[in-house]
């Protein structure tokens, strides 16, 4: 969740800090300080991680409902998957909101970015307000609002009779409760904005000087200029908020009150992952559908990592 | 930018420096103009500042909406709510509150605000702890595996969490942990939320590597250098960090649900979600008004410290 | 006010019982720990249950009061309370059964009552009986339903039996009468249609009823009067997919015609339905929803009927346990959850509170400290169970093990049918691969 734009523009994680002075022969009072310092995160790694990670896998080909023991299954899991339509329906569902809302969100982002980014002297404060959303998008509260919102007769319901839309709330609308939860990953669209704000601030302004003397219009501007000058920015939203939208499970929950309805119109990859592993116990099936998630997780980095040097600019770093 | 000066440069100072920018690079540059362009210069200057304001108001209003909405329907009168666009309440009422505040079967509101509390200032206590100890190992000491590990940590950073709840909670319900707040709290005291390390490995290997050796030359050791030198010049770290671990424990659906099973030990998260199924469609009003309860802590906490929050967000690429 | 159908009730309950344990003795290991009797209440220290039933506000309300009169009379008692609607009640309590923490007492469905009492989740309430929980008042035949392999695993409150409601003042206002006594269920589809023809130019809208055929329970009543057992003796499924087609392609001219109640709507009305809004002018249910149905919808008129007859003009309904009241096994309180549970079902007050809200009082002590004023909600409910006493004439089907999760389903493909994702044929055959992994083979 935390990649910093530098690692960003490096391409790659960063590499251990101080890697380049490190002697040779390290000093045993280091030696011990170092692994009494990293305990905790040692323990932890072990523990919640790496120990939790194996098991998974492991419970990913037995069939295990907690009350009795695991039972090797082999891949039956798996192909189970595929063959499962409420499965298919999750992938769905997951795939529109990550392929539409998520582009939808960095546009939103990157437009208000630049809008801000006209003014200065305003920004401190929209900067906060815009930002807002994003604290509070994911709470139970703002799920609760969300659905009033949008129910029948509620509000948007009303402002949509008024323009001439056909009748009915969105929430029982199986069509609609897509462009709902979008809506709500949109409405919290401040923190990739405030991190495009900061990328924009670095963009030297000399730069649109000299296009102006050029007479490069506003749109060869952006062309040329903005969107190659962020492209480092921008890769780290589109990696950050596209995994982020792959883990997606508060404000479904709640909408759908846990079970992904209407007619599994909400039925997210991670909803249907909790419904299958606590709600049915069947935590094998479930096993098998985080690591299908893992993979697919890890595939989409790797390959965002491979294409962005392609399209990704570091200009003004020494590589 | 420096990564270090994410905490340390308010708003005021960026905003200074870039007002100074906005001068030298505007329109009029040296030389002047004939007066007649000037004024019509100065005229679609102005007619864009409008326009600029407007529209960010518009989008302002949108964004702001869904909370005001909120907070205004939670004095409204059950029936006033759904499909009222009006912000203002007709009939204004604490009903709502006072329902709010008396709890759910028999336990009061007061429990589940202060099982959300203790989780919250718990998690501050145990970032703050485990994350400031591991980074110092990470930035500051070398020793034989540190590259792979902080190259492990990294990872850990992009998995899909879901992929270790499911083995997390057979081991904690075969060791009776369900229902208490261990299984919330263990995470937190071992540093398994890794960007904490990260944002404060990023922080630490900005801090002049001077200050240790120096101390080291005086022959203090690590925990001496850990203590006195570099906690105190984490401040602006570990504020940060404190900050995102109470609102992400306070905010936090998943966890709770899986192993708060008891209703005295509900957070208020799942304490709302209760209430919001226990009610008929037709008591939206108390459900706005824990819906507006549960939330104003983090509101403050906003309004407090929302420089460092955004500036965190700005530098460090926290997600809220 | 003596229930005279009670004799009726007992054969059956009877028959129940005997095909239940008939059906169990084959898969059980027999090993039922006989527990010891448990301790006398202890009064002096201070002690919390905790206690969840399913429902709405209305039962809400009414458990309150009695665990408030529970609380008055046991001061160093007391009792937590948590009520979902069914679905989200099941989903909690599964939760809870994985990490040993159901509530203390808990309102238990016959359908589930296999699979926690076979899970060893569920405490044997043998031990408390006669100690802590008084079973006096208890018809031999009713008790037994909560009995698994000699094992009391829930107390049952009460009993009922299917019904037709309907909204009068609706019906008054479209001009439309209820449907005739002895109509069948082409004449109720038929009457369906007349009324939604006659609502459609109502403000809101007004419609017959909801699409029955999506509910579990209805179809296996169906069943039951077409001469199909829906479940065999040895824990199986009694009927196929020809059965389940045929019964769902019964109603699909009714979806085709938009005459039932719009699925989009009963779904933003959740937990209350297009009946208890007044939108809808009929609906299948237990007899006991009456009292909801009244607090809900702020209707009094609302009428029962018989359901529709089957081919051979009779309406072959069962009376069932509505309810049982069941303890955790792993309770840290074991007597003190006896003590509530006889609090509730044998207090006459309680009797009193809940009326036939949960179905006619199993105790007679609690039937006969109801108020049965002339109209009432609870005369009504008695009334009706009187009126269908001598068509009562089949035993309730035997849940399977596993029964929750294929009425579950069922439920949730009906949903996924109303909207039109699925189709009958998607529907029949998704719901027999379900049931295929929820039912233990023998």
């Amino acid at each position: 969740m935390t990649l910093t734009r530098d690692d960003a523009q490096r391409g790659t994680p960063a590499p251990a800090p101080g890697t380049r002075t490190q002697q040779k022969r390290w000093r045993s009072a280091d030696v011990r300080a170092g692994y009494a310092f990293l305990t905790p995160w040692l323990l932890g790694f072990l523990l919640l991680t790496v120990g939790p990670m194996l098991a998974s896998l492991y419970l990913a080909f037995t069939d295990y409902n907690l009350f009795r023991s695991p039972s090797w299954v082999g891949f039956d899991n798996f192909t189970a998957l595929f063959s499962d339509p409420r499965y298919i329906q999750s992938v769905k569902v997951t795939a529109v909101y990550v392929l539409v809302g998520t582009p939808i969100k960095l546009i939103a982002a990157l437009a208000v970015a630049m809008l801000l980014n006209l003014k200065h002297s305003a920004q401190g404060a929209y900067r906060s307000i815009f930002y807002a959303p994003s604290l509070i998008g994911a709470s139970v509260s703002i799920a609760i609002v969300w659905k009033a919102m949008f129910i029948d007769d509620g509000m948007v319901d009303k402002i949509g009779q008024f323009f001439g839309a056909p009748a009915g709330g969105w929430v029982g609308n199986p069509d609609m409760t897509m462009p709902m939860m979008i809506l709500l990953a949109v409405w919290q669209f401040g923190a990739p904005m405030v991190i495009f704000l900061a990328g924009l601030k670095q963009v030297p302004a000399e730069l649109y000087e000299a296009a102006s003397v050029d007479g490069a219009g506003a749109v060869r501007k952006f062309l040329k200029i903005t969107l190659p000058m962020l492209s480092p920015v921008i890769f780290f939203n589109l990696l950050l908020e596209t995994i982020n939208a792959f883990q997606v499970f508060n404000s479904a929950f709640i909408i759908s009150g846990g079970t992904g309805g209407p007619a599994g119109s909400t039925l997210f990859y991670t909803l249907y992952l909790y419904i299958r592993g606590f709600t049915d116990f069947q935590m094998g099936y479930a096993s098998a559908m985080a690591w299908v998630l893992v993979l697919v997780v890890g595939i989409i980095t790797a390959v965002f990592f491979k294409t962005s040097k392609s399209w990704v600019h570091y200009s003004g770093e020494t590589r | 930018m420096s990564q270090t000066s994410y905490p340390n440069l308010p708003a005021q100072a960026a905003g200074g420096v870039l007002l100074m920018e906005d001068t030298a690079t505007g329109p009029e540059g040296p030389g002047g103009r004939v007066a007649g362009s000037r004024s019509a210069a100065q005229r679609r200057r102005r007619v864009r500042a409008v326009a600029f304001h407007v529209l960010i108001l518009a989008i302002t209003v949108v964004i702001l909406y869904p909370a005001v909405w909120m907070l205004m329907s939670s004095f409204k009168p059950s029936s006033d709510i759904v499909g009222s666009i009006n912000l203002i309440p007709t009939t204004f009422t604490l009903d709502n509150f006072a329902k709010a505040l008396g709890g759910i079967g028999g336990v009061s509101f007061w429990t589940f605000f202060m099982n959300s509390m203790i989780l919250a200032v718990a998690s501050v206590v145990g970032v703050v702890l485990s994350a400031t100890v591991s980074a110092y190992a990470f930035a500051r000491i070398s020793f034989p595996g540190r590259g792979l590990f902080f190259s492990l940590m990294i990872g850990t950073l992009l998995l899909p969490f879901h992929v270790v709840i499911i083995p997390q909670y057979i081991i904690f319900n075969n060791l009776g942990l369900v229902n208490s707040f261990v299984p919330l709290l263990a995470g937190k005291f071992l540093a398994a939320e890794a960007f904490f390390v990260f944002l404060m490995v990023q922080f630490m290997r900005n801090l002049p590597r001077e200050l240790d050796e120096a101390a080291r030359i005086d022959g203090a050791g690590h925990v001496r250098i850990f203590r006195s030198i570099m906690l105190p010049l984490m401040r602006p770290a570990i504020i940060t960090s404190s900050i995102f671990a109470f609102i992400w424990s306070w905010n936090d659906f998943l966890g709770p649900l899986l192993y708060l099973k008891k209703p005295d030990l509900y957070s208020l998260p799942i304490a709302l979600r209760l209430y919001v199924d226990q009610t008929s469609v037709s008591d939206y009003g108390a459900q706005m008004a824990m819906a507006v309860l549960a939330l104003l802590p983090v509101l403050l906490f906003f309004i407090v410290f929302q420089r460092y929050i955004v500036d965190g967000v700005a530098t460090q690429g926290l997600k809220g | 006010m003596r229930i005279t159908r009670s004799a009726v009730l007992g054969i059956s309950v009877a028959t129940t019982v005997a095909l239940t344990l008939g059906a169990c003795s084959g898969g059980g290991n027999g090993e039922t720990t006989e527990p010891g009797a448990g301790d006398a209440l202890d009064t002096d220290r201070d002690i919390t249950l905790t206690l969840a039933w399913w429902g709405n506000d209305d039962r809400a309300s009414k458990y309150e009061e009695s665990v408030d009169l529970f609380e008055e009379q046991n001061p160093n008692i007391t009792v937590q309370t948590q009520f979902q609607a069914w679905d989200d009640y099941w989903t909690a309590r599964n939760t809870e059964a994985a990490g040993q923490a159901l509530p203390d007492v808990m309102q238990m469905d016959l359908s589930y009552l296999r699979q926690y009492g076979a899970t060893n989740q569920l405490a044997d309430l043998n031990g408390q009986i006669g100690v802590n929980l008084d079973v006096g008042g208890f018809d031999e035949a009713l008790l037994a339903s909560g009995n698994l392999e000699g094992g009391q695993f829930g107390i049952p409150t009460s009993s009922n039996t299917l019904a037709l409601f309907y909204n009068a003042d609706l019906l008054d206002e479209l001009g439309i009468e209820p449907p005739a006594e002895g109509y069948t269920w082409d004449e109720y589809d038929a009457w369906l249609t007349e009324v939604s023809e006659a609502g459609a130019g109502e403000d809101p809208v007004v419609f017959g009823g909801p699409d029955y055929s999506v509910t579990f329970w209805f179809f296996l009543q169906w069943l039951i009067q077409q001469g199909v057992e829906p479940f065999t003796e040895d824990g199986q499924l009694g009927f196929d997919e020809a059965d389940l087609t045929s019964w769902l392609e019964r109603t699909q001219p009714l979806r085709d015609a938009g005459v039932v109640y719009p699925i989009e709507r009963t779904k933003q009305l959740e937990p209350l339905g297009g009946f208890t809004v007044n939108e809808a002018a009929s609906e299948f249910s237990w007899d006991n929803f009456l009292a909801g149905y009244v607090a809900d919808s702020g209707t009094d008129n609302i009428q029962m009927l018989p359901i529709p007859s089957g081919d051979d003009g009779t309406t072959s309904l069962f009376f069932k346990p509505s309810m049982l009241l069941s303890s955790s096994a792993s309770s840290e309180e074991p007597e003190a959850a006896a003590a509530l549970i006889d609090f509730l079902v044998n207090d006459p007050e309680v009797g009193r509170i809940f009326g036939t809200s949960k179905g006619v009082p199993a105790v007679a002590e609690q039937r006969d400290a109801m108020e049965i004023e002339p109209g009432s909600v609870d005369e009504r409910v008695v009334a009706y169970e009187e009126s269908v006493t001598d068509q009562a004439t089949e035993a309730a089907p035997i849940p399977v093990e596993g029964f929750g999760a294929i009425e579950a389903e069922f439920k949730r493909l009906g949903e996924e049918l109303l909207y039109e994702t699925i189709d009958i044929e998607e529907f029949v055959s998704q719901w027999f691969n379900g049931a295929a992994s929820s039912i233990p083979q023998s």
